[in-house]
């Protein structure tokens, strides 16, 4: 004499597909202990030295387009802040510098002078850019319907910042023709590096590209931004 | 005074332990002369763990005895004698002196000469183990197991008032942007190996980052007095050094050793920018 229903000694009625108990995820588990706990915030930080390293290197490439495939699994905050904070520094330090140097080419009697509003400048200035242009690209591309991440949008541009750091010390040079020369190539770079990768993220299609237009536009203005204010 | 009765309201818990503290002190006071006073609460409790008292009484609500011909120099609180025959056996023998003294003293009624020097003398020996080569070196959670965070205040305003009068031109800009780099510096960059998996007492790690700016101070001040650029440059070198040496031990033992350089290459940031400061303003 059969039981009806038949699988009821499994306790679970009608329900003969057997949902796999917490096996299926559709995205990575998130160990979210609320917004004031320190260890909710390390999964975006789990990264060595060598990962750092290798992941810098890939952001002075700027026409791979691979970086969101390398990021994919962890991506991190770290290099978000250390190198927009290593950037405040050396546009705070090196402009003055280049500026006293630039003076002195043209003037030739100037004396040094260290103008501190360079500091308060160069940190909201990257700062700003560095944490909104990323949250309003995350934004605009849910609101059109794309996939985003918004970790993985900081994490690129961030990374995409870090080639602005030799080329602060390059600006050294008292040229002004060089100078220019020097910014356009690395502001081009660096804007290639974040339209391409965008390109390659985003499935959209050709709809979306004068979302990675915007992307190569705002970068290279940011550089121009970096040359006339810091290194005139 | 017992509860036992029942017609009698039952007293609250700390209220009958109140009576008994006063009971306990009058029992004192009559045996053993007024030489005596029972200490309120412990002196500055280690500070790697949570200060353990087990005495139950918060405050003494009876005001200390008039002042002996004991060594007192202050005139108008009176002070504790400095050998107290040993404490009555109620619930204060666990209590910690770091001071040595022996059994604990009334640190709210001690003069405040007592208290500014021990407080200095703390600084003195924290700064001696943190800056300066010594045997604990390797053991970092032993070296500044009694932290404080009046050295590094008054550290990081030396440094920014130091600036500041060097600066011939907004000053106060100069102080503030120092004061609020070396704080928030510190902070992140606990914040840092904390968020990279490492293991250290967030107040601890503040408080030595605090005194590995000791340096700094020394160079700051010998730029103010001397101008030249070249020097500057050399001493601030030199401090700069000093000072990523005093830290070092202490940032690489926290973090895995895989995460080693991205645990010291925000302090070193920091202290860079900090040198670069010291050179710059003019």
């Amino acid at each position: 004499m059969q039981n009806f229903p038949p699988n009821s000694g499994s306790g679970r009625g009608y329900q003969t597909l057997e949902a796999p108990a917490e096996s299926f995820e559709q995205q990575p588990p998130n160990n979210w202990k609320g917004v004031f706990n320190i260890s909710s915030y390390t999964q975006y930080f789990n990264v060595d030295t060598d990962v750092v390293i290798n992941r810098l290197i890939s952001s002075f490439h700027p026409t791979a387009g691979d970086f969101f495939n390398k990021i994919e699994a962890n991506p991190d905050l770290y290099g978000l802040i250390w190198i927009t904070t290593t950037l405040v520094f050396m546009l705070s330090c090196f402009g003055n510098f280049a500026t006293y140097l630039m003076q002195k080419h043209t003037d030739g009697t100037t004396t040094w002078s260290f103008d501190v509003g360079y500091v308060n400048v160069a940190a909201s200035g990257i700062y700003g850019y560095a944490i909104v242009v990323p949250m309003a690209f995350y934004f605009l591309l849910q609101y059109l319907g794309s996939n985003a991440s918004l970790i993985r949008f900081w994490c690129m541009w961030g990374y995409s910042l870090s080639i602005f750091v030799p080329t602060a010390f390059l600006l050294l040079i008292p040229v002004e023709l060089l100078r220019w020369i020097i910014i356009l190539i690395t502001g081009t770079a660096s804007s290639c590096f974040v339209a391409l990768n965008l390109r390659s993220y985003i499935e959209g299609g050709n709809d979306l590209t004068i979302i990675v237009i915007a992307a190569f536009l705002l970068q290279m203005a940011l550089s121009i931004f970096i040359k006339v204010w810091f290194f005139p | 005074m017992s509860n036992s009765h029942s017609d009698t309201i039952p007293l609250h818990p700390s209220s009958q332990s109140d009576i008994d503290e006063i009971e306990n002190l009058i029992n004192a006071s009559v045996q053993s002369g007024p030489a005596t006073v029972l200490p309120a609460r412990p002196p500055s409790p280690p500070r790697a763990s949570i200060p353990v008292s087990s005495s139950p009484f918060i405050q003494s609500k009876i005001p200390p005895p008039p002042p002996q011909s004991s060594s007192s120099s202050n005139h108008k609180v009176p002070s504790v004698p400095a050998a107290p025959p040993p404490p009555p056996p109620v619930g204060n023998s666990s209590s910690i002196v770091a001071t040595g003294f022996g059994p604990p003293s009334n640190t709210l009624t001690e003069p405040v000469w007592d208290t500014v020097k021990r407080d200095l003398s703390r600084i003195v020996s924290n700064l001696k183990l943190v800056v300066f080569p010594n045997p604990y070196r390797e053991d970092p959670g032993k070296a500044l197991r009694d932290w404080d965070l009046w050295g590094p205040f008054f550290f990081i305003v030396f440094l920014g008032l130091t600036l500041s009068w060097s600066a011939s031109v907004k000053k106060s800009e100069v102080f503030a942007v120092a004061f609020a780099l070396l704080a928030a510096g510190a902070i992140i960059l606990t914040l840092n190996v904390l968020l990279l998996g490492g293991h250290i007492i967030f107040f601890q790690s503040l408080s030595l980052l605090g005194y590995c700016l000791f340096p700094l101070d020394i160079g700051a001040l010998i730029c103010l007095l001397k101008d030249n650029v070249i020097i500057k440059m050399i001493v601030v070198s030199v401090t700069l050094a000093w000072s990523s040496w005093a830290a070092y031990p202490f940032m690489s033992s926290a973090v895995n050793p895989r995460r080693k350089a991205l645990a010291l290459y925000p302090v070193f940031l920091m202290y860079v920018s900090v040198g670069f400061l010291i050179i710059a303003i003019d």
